[in-house]
């Protein structure tokens, strides 16, 4: 029950990995005691710094949203995109094409290849 | 007889009489049905439980319906393969069970989730039903009647999935599915009956001992092949999947996912159980790699781009899917060659059939995840939410543990399953692991996008007042919580006692032969 | 007028076949080419048909008759009722979810406004 599992290239033990992370919090805990608890509460030390500007009150004004993380892949990857919603386009009847094509394509490979 | 032996139709019998029952119990008030709802799920997977138990440590179960032996003997001495009967061993009882425990979750939260709601007979009329349906996919030891729950499980989604049927995408999502689907159906009915017309039997055992090598039978595993990929979301077919998913209320999808993974069981059964002599070493197998390869990427493609969270994850399950294809196809292409099967066929194996478990649950608790942040907030747009982690730290957590174990970070249990498939995949093709690698960073990256956008960030105004999900919904994602943890935490044990199991009796036809046909 | 059709389909030997194969490229060439909701209900509709046709083409024995007999009988060709138990189960289901794709279209129009499967396509991306 706790032994590791071997693929026969290698094995994974998930405790050496627990053990690891143990370890690992240990040391965070540790660099986080460098900490100092002597600053002013209630004043300007412990405001958030955005920039020098007054941080407002609601998020949605300072938050990115989630549509425009990874700008960067969809626009680098822009001609894959383009076809994959050519692809998914919503049409019922297409979908039922694209079944039908992928059946006789399957078809056609199994008859021919076989064995 | 005693009451073990029954226990297959059991499987069947609880969730159709919950079914049935539902009209009658649903006027009684809202204890007794909640009650009712959890105590015919909660059979069910007791029901799946012990089948589990009595298979991997034993021999295959065999149930025949009306008699003792599947075929019928007239006085003349003829005998006709006529009776309808279950067979279940190691394969399909680890399916069966990842089924009943997604049900089982998805009832406990559907309690919260749908409480203010109306039409809960039909819900639960319908949530039953596609639970047997699924079960029964995983239980029949006949084609034909495969073909049957299928359709159960078709009609009761396509209901389930327009249940909310005054938003107009519900409806729309409903009917491309059911689209397809019909023509699927269809041609998978062709398919058997085509078995039927030249072997004369629709006995899933019996068509394994007579299978030749023909035209026929090629073009019928053309079509029964295709139709189950499509159930199972593969990837030019795939289409349906990210609308029905995202459609359906939320404890459905979690079912949905499920049902899927019945097909895949279906797919699988008719590849390497039915038709061993001609998917054997050749073009099936590599069929279901290429088919695999392409569902993880282009799945993951779609899902990186998308700001809506069960959209996204619905596109999740297509590249998830694939790479259970993947493992299994090497799996395909490796059986038959003694060497090759030892080398790598079995960890392949074990590895699909390990991270097919553990999807059907990491996938079921991310959509449950997902579903309490719609319940919480009203929206499903990622773009509105943020800064949720402080007002739900119970949906947080589950949540970093699941979107943890999908995008394969050791030490989950989704890193377990896809290193096994990385080290087979690689003895046939260095490419194969590459491509499932990459979709492995990309999931991680889109789990990251969803969990910045949902959980950090500064508290937005509108979700100020938003509160953690209700209790019922919180112990339907704590039950799957809990299988991820225990299958993180004792892998070893999990795959020695049940996977490879289950990948022996895959592997071994003749013993699923000989369970129903006895020394042949 | 049966042993006439029994002969004619004795002459015809498999082409019954190719009518249940007509039927099914008939059937998918209507749902792939045509727009409007009902007709593609109506293609569904038909490939069921063609399906269940061809199940009981299966079954079919020339000049076989039902096995009721409890003593045996002089003709001794039976037919199997295992094609038509299939069949029956099929057209069944085929009632079933032709009736439940009707009323989604019923809905469909409600929401959209249009039967065109083309016009319907708010999910996509």
């Amino acid at each position: 029950m706790w032994s590791q599992l071997n693929s026969g290239a290698g094995y994974w033990n998930v405790f050496i990995w627990i053990i690891f992370f143990a370890g690992i919090s240990c040391f965070v805990v540790w660099i986080r005691s460098f900490g100092r608890m002597d600053y002013k509460r209630n004043t300007d030390q412990d405001e958030i710094y955005w920039e020098g500007n007054e941080v407002p009150d609601d998020g949605a004004s300072i938050s990115v949203p989630a549509s425009s993380s990874y700008w960067g892949f969809r626009v680098a990857m822009e001609p894959l995109y383009r076809l994959l919603d050519k692809f998914h386009s919503g049409s019922g009847s297409d979908y039922a094409g694209y079944f039908v094509v992928t059946v006789a394509l399957v078809g056609l490979l199994i008859l021919i290849g076989g064995k | 007889m005693n009451i073990r032996d029954h226990l297959p139709a059991f499987l069947v019998m609880l969730p159709l009489l919950g079914a049935f029952l539902t009209p009658a119990v649903g006027s009684l008030g809202k204890v007794i049905r909640n009650g009712f709802y959890i105590l015919f799920s909660f059979l069910t997977l007791l029901t799946s439980l012990s089948i589990g138990c009595a298979v991997f440590w034993g021999n295959p179960m065999v149930y025949v319906m009306g008699g003792d032996s599947f075929a019928l003997t007239l006085p003349s001495g003829m005998s006709y393969p006529v009776r309808i009967l279950f067979e279940i061993d190691a394969f399909g009882a680890l399916f069966a069970i990842c089924i009943a425990i997604a049900s089982f979750a998805g009832a406990l939260f559907s309690i919260a989730y749908m409480d203010k709601f109306s039409g809960w007979k039909k819900y639960l009329a319908l949530y039953f039903m596609l639970t047997a349906g699924a079960l029964g996919m995983c239980a029949t030891g006949d084609l034909f009647n495969f073909f049957v729950f299928v359709e159960i499980s078709s009609i009761a989604s396509f209901g389930l999935v327009a249940f909310w049927r005054d938003k107009p995408e519900a409806i729309e999502a409903s009917f491309k599915y059911m689209l397809v689907s019909q023509i699927a159906a269809m041609l998978l009915l062709i398919g058997i009956g085509s078995l039927y017309g030249k072997y004369n039997s629709v006995t899933m055992a019996a068509l394994s001992s007579m299978m030749r090598d023909g035209y026929l039978e090629r073009v019928v595993i053309a079509l029964i092949f295709c139709v189950l990929a499509f159930k199972c979301g593969a990837f030019p077919m795939h289409t349906w999947m990210p609308d029905a998913y995202a459609e359906a209320p939320t404890g459905v999808t979690c079912l949905l996912v499920t049902v899927s993974q019945a097909s895949f069981y279906g797919l699988i059964r008719v590849c390497y159980s039915i038709f061993p002599r001609i998917a054997t070493g050749g073009v099936v197998g590599w069929v279901l790699i290429v088919i695999g390869c392409m569902s993880m990427f282009f799945g993951v493609m779609m899902a990186v781009v998308q700001h809506e969270i069960k959209r996204l994850m619905g596109y999740h399950s297509i590249s998830q899917v694939g790479y259970m294809l993947l493992a299994l196809g090497v799996g395909l292409v490796a059986l038959g060659d003694q060497k090759d099967m030892i080398d790598y066929g079995y960890t392949a194996m074990k590895g699909g059939l390990f991270h097919a478990a553990n999807y059907s649950i990491y996938k079921a608790l991310l959509f449950l995840c997902a579903g309490s942040l719609y319940y919480a907030t009203g929206t499903r747009n990622l773009d509105k939410m943020g800064g949720l982690a402080r007002n739900m730290p119970w949906t947080t957590g589950m949540f970093v543990i699941a979107a943890a174990a999908i995008s394969g970070l050791p030490p989950f249990n989704g890193f377990v399953s896809k290193w096994m498939i990385y080290e087979s995949s690689f003895a046939i093709h260095p490419i194969l692991p590459a491509i499932a690698m990459v979709t492995s960073v990309l999931t991680l990256a889109s789990f990251a996008k969803v969990f910045q956008a949902a959980f950090l960030g500064p508290a937005k105004a509108d979700f100020v007042a938003v509160r953690e999900a209700p209790g019922f919904m919180l112990a339907g994602m704590a039950v799957l919580t809990v299988a991820t943890l225990l299958l993180t935490l004792f892998p070893s044990w999990f795959t020695s006692n049940i996977f490879e199991k289950a990948a022996v009796a895959l592997a071994d036809n003749a013993a699923y032969v000989r369970a129903v046909m006895g020394g042949i | 007028m049966t042993d006439s059709i029994v002969s004619a389909l004795d002459t015809l030997g498999n082409s019954a076949y190719v009518v249940v194969a007509l039927l099914i490229l008939m059937a998918l060439y209507t749902m792939l080419t045509q727009k409007n909701l009902i007709k593609i209900c109506v293609s569904i509709a038909i490939l069921g048909s063609s399906v269940n046709m061809f199940l009981v083409l299966l079954g079919y024995r020339d000049g076989g008759e039902i096995p009721i007999y409890f003593l045996q009988g002089e003709n001794q060709a039976m037919v199997l009722p295992t094609p038509q138990c299939l069949t029956l189960t099929a057209i069944v289901i085929a009632l079933a979810t032709t009736a439940l794709m009707l009323s989604l279209i019923i809905l469909l129009h409600k929401h959209y406004g249009t039967l065109d499967i083309d016009e319907i396509r708010r999910l996509r991306g």
